[in-house]
């Protein structure tokens, strides 16, 4: 027992960011499985984030209220979002909520009450391990449940053909609000949690390379699967350390093992796993 | 506890007497000490963290030739890439913390990254010490949270009141960058203490990190007229700022703080930056024993001369030699030892540290010239 | 000033306007964006720096730059995006592998080059003689970028408009399977694609770097965000959009300075950007389909 404390004392920090980044990564599932390149979860969770790390600060709200008020906050912004949004598709849309992310960033940047380039220090740092993985554990078996519905059908069928959806008589529309205001809501958890786990947050932790970060996650997991996403998030994020051995061509070898992967398995490490299953079964 | 008692009185008798280049025998003799180093040597950061690993890779060489004096211990320092990541800063900060054989932790690079990292180190107690972290606040974050690197606000006061009583300018212009912890620091210290000497600022502007182009701005500060353009930047920007105000035919003075400090400023700026006043915490013509040696080799060894973050990080080797030698060798002994500190000679010349645990030192006031610096008269 | 402020932008907007020419046709043809093109443009950057500093005069190691960044771009479609199109793997997909090829070509860069900035240090840049012509002053070397840039642009309306490849290209971005039916070989039309798209990236990256007389590993990384929002400006897929685009970008950034509204401006910029995509969804000029000057 002593030996699996002794490796949580030296990883303690680490197992809190796969559990954040496996969160955020299921917030952008959530929008590519509605086919929806919206690539805005970065800024989401960033909003997300300041919004509790100041009212923990400067209001003393506990944790449990902040995180909520925070989340609150995200999926309305998520939800507005969409309006303008809504006649946009694939690329058009990616590059759009990038703008969005980055008309965020630079509000960050330059307001006050969120302590511009400087950013915020002195969050408490109250989100725990177990609250971390207590809040995706929720999220999974939230997911887990809506894709027995027949929303997370309707989802699926404004992904493959959105007017064989819309003939159906599916409100194309509702679907794609909803998919990226649940997207905004689990993004504002984990940004929220972030904050508390962070000591410290500035408008340059939301930006597009961490977008960026979000997007390679979910790809190299598998673009449609929740699972994935987790896989994709858990690996990447232990990347780095995996290969600190390899000193000076840790950078090189992080574009060659991107590259290797993406073509060796271009449907995700998670259609490996099902290609692993059926020839189990079979 | 009986080990430090001796130790410090070792700290004070030592505090007297000018350091010799021969390394010594002391209660450390013959031990393994593995100082961990993080440092962003790759990353959008990787221009400041590069120096600092060149800086602790010279140490190290110097402290196995007896250049540095660790007492006779076999001192190493492990530099780890962070490259500008936060998270790996973080994870790096609690590998060290727990591998059972680091007493001390330094860097890492970036003001953010400090403020991410040092509070873990705080909460138990471990030594760290920052040797670029020059943002307010990070040496509160704790009781055994350290600085070797002169922050902004104890460099620009002195450049102001200095090149004030020289130029006697009634007012100025602040350009600054707003999407960085150090250079937004500049910009608002320049605003605090130009308005404090009397001067009107009549312009001020912003640029982001990465910018090329100025001359929007420039031409904008051009039209106010100002007897003085502080400038609030890092080399990169810096050099361009300066270069592009040349080119649009301005000859206003210019002042500028420690992101100026680089010996490539005409190289790159240049002529334009002639008589460019810089307030810096190190000056590479200085004439301390150790840094006219420092200078040389690092020189040598990597075919460019060292800037103030090679000079602030060789300076924090040179700190822990110091505490090594007079037999700190555990994460307690270093904490105590480091509230102990007098004085050490180091290519920052003498340096200790006051009750907040920022570096006492004198900022340096320069002028750019064809070559480098001299000093400012 | 405002004169002044004008011209810089229009200096400004030439550069993004030939950055931004190389995603769009890469878009217009493949439907993917390209994440490695920032990449290019830098290393095409330090190749001419190499060159200069080798002695090569600047126009010819500019040219020789380009024709370098062009055939990464070859390179770059042979690894990252063939074996993805042979295995129909859609369009997020191919993004993600530019992204790794991105990454190995910064960490080759900077494994020869280092992480300091470099100088152009010949070809008189330091004393280009400045022009004053009434109320503006620019240099000779911002000159001969600007035209560079309206060359190059120019040049690739009239191969796309004129050449037999430049039907092919738009051939295949019509309707791929199409012109594979009408004889039009898909593979050789994609690379001549990429030569050309690479290329002119390239050739922005070596400007960009004689503009500012500096070379830095990060220098892609501004441009590949604000290239993104003027390929939206001018429209996917639309070659006038881009360089309309580009020029437009150029201006706002350059307006929103010089009324004092910088610490604002990207989001200013990608805040028009916003507001015109609403309006216009496909962009400006968009179309999905390649559209030439």
């Amino acid at each position: 027992m002593t030996a699996l404390a002794d490796f949580y004392a030296k990883h303690s920090r680490l197992i809190d960011q796969i559990g954040v980044n496996a969160i955020l990564a299921l917030s952008l599932s959530v929008s590519l499985q509605a086919g929806q390149l919206a690539l805005a979860q970065a800024a989401f969770a960033g909003i997300a984030a300041y919004v509790s790390a100041i009212l923990a600060m400067n209001a003393h709200w506990p944790l449990l209220a902040s995180i909520i008020a925070a989340m609150l906050v995200s999926t309305v912004v998520a939800a507005l979002l969409a309006f303008p949004v809504r006649r946009l598709r694939g690329v058009f849309l990616a590059i759009a909520t990038i703008g969005f992310g980055e008309i965020v960033r630079v509000f960050a940047n330059n307001l006050k009450i969120t302590g511009g380039a400087e950013g915020l220090s002195g969050i408490p740092n109250d989100a725990t391990t177990p609250v971390i993985y207590g809040a995706l554990a929720l999220v999974a078996i939230a997911l887990f449940f809506l894709s027995r519905t027949k929303f997370a059908l309707a989802v699926a069928l404004v992904r493959e053909d959105e007017y064989a959806a819309r003939g159906v008589g599916i409100d194309v529309g509702a679907i794609r609000t909803l998919s990226l205001a649940l997207g905004g809501a689990i993004a504002g958890l984990a940004g929220a949690l972030y904050a508390h786990a962070s000591f410290f947050i500035t408008p340059s932790d939301f930006g597009f390379p961490r977008m960026e970060q979000i997007l390679v996650w979910c790809v190299v997991g598998g673009v449609t699967s929740p699972l994935g996403a987790v896989l994709g998030a858990a690996l990447l994020s232990i990347l780095p350390e995996a290969i600190r051995f390899l000193a000076d061509y840790r950078e090189i070898s992080n574009g060659i093992i991107l590259l290797a992967v993406i073509l060796f398995a271009p449907g995700g490490l998670a259609s490996l796993w099902r290609r692993g299953v059926v020839r189990v079964r079979s | 506890m009986n080990r430090i008692v001796p130790a410090l009185a070792l700290v004070a008798v030592a505090a007297l007497v000018a350091p010799s280049g021969a390394a010594s025998k002391g209660p450390a003799a013959g031990k393994n000490v593995h100082v961990g180093v993080i440092a962003d040597v790759t990353g959008a950061a990787g221009v400041y963290g590069t120096p600092q690993k060149n800086a602790y890779e010279l140490a190290n060489e110097d402290i196995k030739s007896g250049k540095i004096d660790a007492g006779g211990a076999n001192l190493t320092f492990d530099v780890q890439d962070a490259a500008t990541d936060p998270a790996q800063v973080v994870n790096l900060m609690q590998k060290f913390m727990s591998d059972g054989q680091t007493p001390i932790v330094l860097g890492p690079t970036l003001s953010g990254e400090a403020f991410k990292a040092f509070p873990i180190a705080a909460k138990a107690g471990f030594p760290v010490m920052g040797t670029s972290t020059t943002a307010e606040g990070v040496t509160a974050l704790g009781a055994t949270v350290y600085r070797d690197s002169l922050a902004e606000s104890q460099v620009i006061p002195t450049t102001v009141k200095r090149s004030k009583d020289k130029w006697h300018y009634k007012t100025a212009a602040i350009i600054y960058g707003d999407d960085n912890a150090f250079t937004k620091t500049d910009g608002d210290i320049f605003a605090r203490e130009l308005k404090a000497a009397g001067v009107d600022v009549v312009d001020t502007e912003t640029f982001h990190i990465k910018d090329t182009d100025f001359q929007a701005a420039l031409t904008r500060i051009e039209s106010k007229h100002p007897d003085v353009i502080a400038i609030g930047a890092l080399f990169p920007e810096a050099t361009k700022i300066i270069q592009q105000a040349g080119k649009l035919g301005i000859k206003t003075h210019m002042i500028g703080g420690n992101g100026l400090n680089s010996p490539e400023m005409y190289t790159v700026a240049g002529p334009s930056a002639q008589g460019t006043v810089v307030g810096a915490a190190w000056y590479s013509g200085a004439k301390y024993p150790s840094n006219v040696d420092f200078v040389k080799h690092y020189t040598a060894k990597y075919g460019k001369g060292p800037d103030q973050f090679a000079a602030q990080s060789y300076a924090a080797a040179q700190i822990v030699a110091y505490l090594v030698a007079h037999g700190a060798t555990t994460k307690d002994e270093m904490a105590n030892s480091l509230k102990g500190v007098k004085v050490i000679q180091t290519v920052l010349g003498p340096i200790g540290f006051d009750g907040n645990r920022d570096v006492k030192s004198s900022p340096v006031i320069l002028s750019i010239v064809k070559g480098g610096f001299t000093y400012f008269h | 000033m405002i004169a002044q402020q004008l011209l810089n932008g229009l200096f400004l907007g030439a550069v993004y306007a030939l950055f931004a020419v190389g995603y769009t046709l890469v878009f217009g043809v493949l439907d993917i964006l390209n994440l490695a093109h920032a990449a290019i443009f830098t290393a095409a950057a330090f190749a001419a720096f190499s060159l200069a500093l080798a002695g090569w005069p600047l126009p010819l190691a500019f040219l020789a730059a380009a024709v370098l960044a062009g055939l990464i771009g070859i390179l770059l479609d042979r690894v990252a995006f063939a074996p993805l199109r042979a295995r129909n793997a859609g369009t997020l997909v191919p993004l993600i592998s530019s992204i790794g090829v991105a990454i190995i070509i910064g960490a080759i860069l900077r494994g020869i080059y280092g992480v300091d900035e470099k100088h152009f240090t010949t070809g008189g840049l330091d004393a280009a003689p400045v022009i004053h012509l009434g109320m503006v002053t620019f240099t000779t070397v911002e000159l001969a970028i600007f035209f560079s840039a309206i060359v190059l642009m120019l040049g690739l309306s009239y191969v796309l408009r004129a050449t037999t490849l430049g039907r092919r290209i738009r051939a295949v971005a019509e309707d791929r399977v199409a012109a594979a039916l009408l004889g039009v070989d898909l593979e050789r039309t994609i690379a001549a694609t990429f030569f050309i798209a690479s290329g002119l990236g390239g050739a922005a990256g070596v400007l960009t770097g004689l503009e500012y007389n500096s070379v830095t590993l990060d220098m892609g990384g501004p441009i590949e965000l604000k290239g993104l929002a003027v390929i939206i400006l001018g429209g996917m897929g639309s070659v006038t959009g881009a360089v309309v685009g580009g020029f437009i970008l150029g201006a706002v950034e350059t307006l929103a300075i010089a009324y004092g509204l910088s610490p604002w401006r990207d989001a200013i910029v990608f805040g028009v950007m916003f507001v015109l995509l609403v309006a216009r969804p496909t962009g400006l000029f968009g179309k999905r389909a390649l559209r030439q000057a």
